[in-house]
């Protein structure tokens, strides 16, 4: 069954047998590592950032920290690795073995340099041997060295020129890695294609602070006493993750394939990333978390998605939200909702009482005698609140509300207190969209 | 870990992690259930939510502020039928989510708490200004322990007054130690004794109206907590065969230094327990943990009717011990030098309801049988010595010599007397005893205020 459909992808004219790659990080350091990934079923790999050998890279200690939570370990990961701190001569020597053995599964190049000759030398160096797409790293948020990374992904023209040097002495596809720490990435983009980038992937990690030592006041990681503001990645950036492929894919100037990155663990989370504009997606929390095996749940994951749904090629999924995705100010706000409960599941725990007096519209009358919660329709703002905290899946839901139907307003307090305000109604006319 | 050491010590706890895992399955519920399924009112939820929310020391300062003893109720409670019987993580409803059908395991969250209290050294109370009202209590048991934290708290001079050597009452010399062990119960009294509270162990206050004499000798109230100590027996002469023993001897034998010579009784004999409550559970299951050779625990009514707890029972009869149900006890056999040989047993069958809304047992005539056994424990139930009403004359007591106080006050007939625990009771729970110990204390200050 899984057979009957086509995980197979084409980004920028190279062939991946399906969507998943391993970003460049940890979990695509050596040739060894990468092998293995390969033979668990991811189709190619962003190889750890490669550097020049110019200036020694040395990873602080320790490089990472953790953010859980409650029980749940690994919500998201703080690092400050720097890019491969091993010799240009061994990696490239990990790419001949790669391609040697797994000719099937292409090699993207990850590199970073810090003027035009060092770009153009890494770039050259690695289609000699075997690279088959560069990725352009414009945004690592914490190299030690002064002008790298993500202020490269920051100062557009650098960005584009670096992007041009580097076009005019491969033939290979370049891709352009950003750095979600800015406003709009379409910017940065615009000026990548400018350069003659063939693909945009992102993010890279969002600049972030995981914890602070409540003992010695270190921000972590605690690099021997000190701290300092470093790279987020894992489930909690993939709303920014996926906020920057959406407005990019709806960019028409932009046009770009996209690689999408950031919290991907399941099949649902690449799909999503796929369905708003990705046609490739990358990975490393979810593998520094749980391993190479995720891919297989990927895989088949998305493989019985499709056979569902009667889909037979991925790439007939890429995008597919996307008409669907507008500005707020499209909502039809005349329809309206109110929350809805199946109270033979309740379990009459009050979860949602607490947060409707304490957050909502103070729509729910608690029954003390029988634990249950009684909804006043008319109060109910739709927050659905109640619906998150609900601890039994789908006994809460949101249902239409006819068009007559009105919600009551916020009682005010004393209004005996409103012949004491100090106020005018604002009068003037004006334009619908912020001018000084 | 030879067998005598696991014999000793309780098993482990949580730790922090499974404690926090274990919190962040809790619904923290409005005006939660589990509180107010808790007789001393140690206030479950809130002190889950406090962990919850990373409020650590706050936590522990919900329960030892509401439950000086919360450490022995968090092992100690059955609370399958107290806090977390109405525990809305049981998800009463049809659709439950696997893996959420079951209670949050308040118990040893609090246990938890209250030993990582000891391993950060937590001390929650302040010194309070010292007050010049005297208060004796009498008794060292929970309930006793908890009246007078309550009051010493609050800068009242408390004295303890306990017929044994030791304080702790069945903490000490009952429960058995790898359900309770010694370490365990010695901090839970450092909180206690950190309070300021003076102890006054081998000082019975027996005799003709002793505890009422101590509101002449100088204390402004009394508060009396006795327990239980006397073992209902169906041979009230038989003292002197060798092998038959009362529940109440064979257990505080094990937590003190005669533990050697019983075991050396129990180790590869035929032990028979008679009872159906949970401390002939305690019996049977340390009988079989001390190497006897077969254990059988003798009840006259059938499985479902015990009184212990469900679980208590499946682990006795998992741990091998033979239920010998439906039979009733009429005499011992000897040999001799009165050398326990056997026991005479007569097969019952349920007749009617009795009192207690179970089947009456009724003797099947011509059925009488011996069992061969070589130790017979007592565990009929703890009583009040027959001559405790002499030591407080005045106090009116029921007809198994149980004090006769009120339940919202501990107040006895006579004022400036109170009284709570199993004396008011019969036998009951640690958690309730604390309870006592805390109403009768504020009722004591509203008294010592007039
Ligand atoms: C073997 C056994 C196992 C039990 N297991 C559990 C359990 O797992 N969970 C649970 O909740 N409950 C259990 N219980 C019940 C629980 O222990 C009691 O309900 C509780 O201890 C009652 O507390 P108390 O303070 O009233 O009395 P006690 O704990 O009996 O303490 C009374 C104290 O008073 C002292 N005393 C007696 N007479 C005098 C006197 N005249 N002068 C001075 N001191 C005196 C005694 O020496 C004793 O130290 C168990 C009981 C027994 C016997
Ligand atoms: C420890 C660590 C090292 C990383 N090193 C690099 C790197 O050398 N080059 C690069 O382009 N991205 C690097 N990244 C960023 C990841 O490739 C990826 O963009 C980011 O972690 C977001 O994806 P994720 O949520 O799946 O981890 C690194 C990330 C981590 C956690
Ligand atoms: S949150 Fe859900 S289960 Fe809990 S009381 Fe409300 S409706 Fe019932
Ligand atoms: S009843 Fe259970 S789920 Fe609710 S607050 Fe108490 S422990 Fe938590
Ligand atoms: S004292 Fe006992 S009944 Fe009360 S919450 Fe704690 S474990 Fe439950």
């Amino acid at each position: 069954m899984v057979n009957n459909v086509d995980l197979s992808i084409d980004f920028c004219g190279v062939q991946f047998k399906n969507p998943f790659l391993l970003s460049s990080s940890p979990v695509s350091n050596s040739a060894e590592m990468v092998a293995r990934s390969f033979d668990a079923g991811w189709s190619g790999v962003v190889f750890k950032t490669l550097n020049s050998d110019r200036l020694p890279i040395v990873h602080p200690s320790p490089r990472m920290h953790c953010i859980d939570y409650g029980s749940k370990k690994e919500m998201a990961v703080q690092n400050v690795e720097m890019i491969s701190d091993r010799s240009l001569k061994h990696n490239l020597t990990e790419f001949l073995y790669l391609k040697k053995n797994y000719p099937d599964h292409p090699i993207i190049a990850s590199i970073m340099g810090f003027f035009t000759d060092e770009w153009v030398y890494l770039a050259k160096a690695a289609e000699d041997n075997g690279a088959d797409m560069l990725e352009l790293n414009f945004s690592c948020p914490h190299m030690c060295i002064e002008g790298a990374g993500h202020k490269v992904g920051q100062a557009f023209q650098l960005l584009e020129g670096f992007t041009a040097a580097v076009k005019e002495v491969v033939s290979i596809p370049v891709i352009a890695k950003m750095t979600p720490n800015i406003t709009d990435m379409n910017e940065p983009a615009m000026y990548a294609k400018k350069g003659g980038a063939d693909a945009i992937s992102a993010i890279n990690t969002v600049r972030g602070i995981s914890s602070v030592g409540l003992d010695d006041f270190v921000p972590t990681p605690n690099v021997f006493g000190k701290g300092a503001i470093s790279g987020t990645s894992g489930p909690a950036v993939r709303p920014i993750g996926l906020n920057f492929i959406a407005s990019m894919a709806q960019n028409d100037q932009l046009n770009l394939p996209l690689s999408g990155i950031g919290g991907i663990e399941t099949w649902i989370d690449a799909l999503e990333y796929m369905l708003l504009g990705a046609s490739t997606i990358q990975v490393t929390s979810g593998i520094m978390h749980y391993g190479y095996r995720i891919v297989d749940d990927m895989i088949e994951g998305l493989s019985d998605y499709m056979i569902e749904r009667g889909v037979g090629q991925i790439s007939d999924l890429v995008g597919k939200a996307l008409p669907n995705l507008h500005e707020t100010e499209a909502f039809d706000l005349e329809r309206q909702g109110i929350a809805q409960y199946d109270m033979d599941k309740c379990i009459g725990c009050g979860q949602c009482y607490i947060v409707c007096q304490d957050a909502a519209g103070q729509a729910i009358e608690w029954d003390a005698e029988s634990r249950r919660p009684n909804l006043i329709e008319d109060k109910c703002l739709s927050c659905m609140l109640c619906k998150f905290v609900c601890p039994v899946p789908d006994l809460i839901s949101h249902k239409e509300m006819p068009k007559e139907w009105k919600r009551q307003e916020t009682a005010v307090m004393d209004s005996s207190l409103e012949k004491d305000i100090k106020y005018e109604p604002f009068t003037k006319e004006g334009p619908n969209e912020c001018v000084i | 870990m030879s067998h005598l050491d696991k014999f000793k010590e309780m098993r482990k706890g949580l730790d922090l992690v499974q404690a926090i895992a274990e919190a962040d399955r809790c619904l923290l519920c409005h005006d939660a259930p589990c509180s107010r399924g808790c007789p001393a009112d140690t206030k479950p939820a809130e002190f889950i939510r406090k962990l919850r929310f990373k409020n650590i020391t706050g936590a522990i300062r919900t329960i030892k502020e509401n439950n000086i003893l919360g450490g022995a109720c968090g092992v100690l409670c059955p609370t399958s039928r107290l806090c977390e019987e109405k525990c809305s993580a049981m998800f009463k409803s049809q659709n439950r989510p696997a893996g959420a059908d079951r209670p949050i395991q308040i118990g040893e969250i609090q246990r938890f708490l209250v030993e990582h209290s000891w391993q950060r050294s937590v001390r929650i109370f302040e010194k309070p200004e010292p007050r010049s009202e005297k208060i004796a209590v009498v008794g060292s048991g929970p309930g006793g322990l908890s009246c007078a934290a309550e009051l010493a708290k609050e800068g009242y001079q408390v004295t303890i007054f306990e017929g044994r050597p030791q304080p702790g009452g069945v903490l000490r010399y009952g429960v058995v130690s790898y359900r309770f062990d010694m370490n365990f119960l010695e901090h839970e009294l450092e909180d206690v004794k950190a309070l300021g509270i003076k102890f006054q162990c081998n000082s019975p206050i027996e005799g003709k109206n002793a505890a009422e004499k101590l509101l002449q000798d100088g204390f402004d109230a009394v508060f009396l907590a006795p327990g239980l100590w006397d073992a209902a027996t169906i041979k009230p002469d038989g003292k002197n065969i060798q092998g038959l023993f009362s529940s109440v001897d064979y257990l505080s034998a094990l937590r003190d230094g005669r533990f050697e010579k019983m075991e050396k009784n129990i180790k590869g004999k035929a032990v028979a327990v008679i009872g159906g409550g949970s401390v002939a559970m305690d019996c049977i299951e340390s009988a079989v943990r001390l190497g006897a050779k077969d254990v059988y625990l003798i009840y006259r009514r059938s499985y479902s009717q015990m009184p212990a707890e469900p679980d208590e029972r499946i682990e006795a009869l998992e741990a091998g011990v033979h239920f010998v149900l439906l039979n009733q006890p009429l005499d011992y056999v000897t040999a001799k030098k009165d050398r326990l040989k056997g026991l005479k047993l007569v097969r019952t069958r349920l007749g009617a309801l009795d009192a207690s809304g179970r089947r009456r047992p009724e003797e099947i005539a011509g059925s009488e049988w011996t069992l061969d056994a070589d130790v017979v424990i007592e565990a009929i139930g703890n009583k009040a010595p027959d001559e405790s009403p002499e030591w407080y004359p005045k106090v009116d007591v029921d007809g198994n010599k149980l004090i006769k106080a009120d339940p919202e006050t501990g107040r006895t007939s006579v004022p400036g007397l109170f009284a709570g625990g199993d004396i008011v009771r019969g036998p009951a729970l640690v958690v309730q005893a604390v309870q006592d110990g805390k109403v009768a204390a504020r009722a004591i200050k509203e008294y010592l205020k007039q």
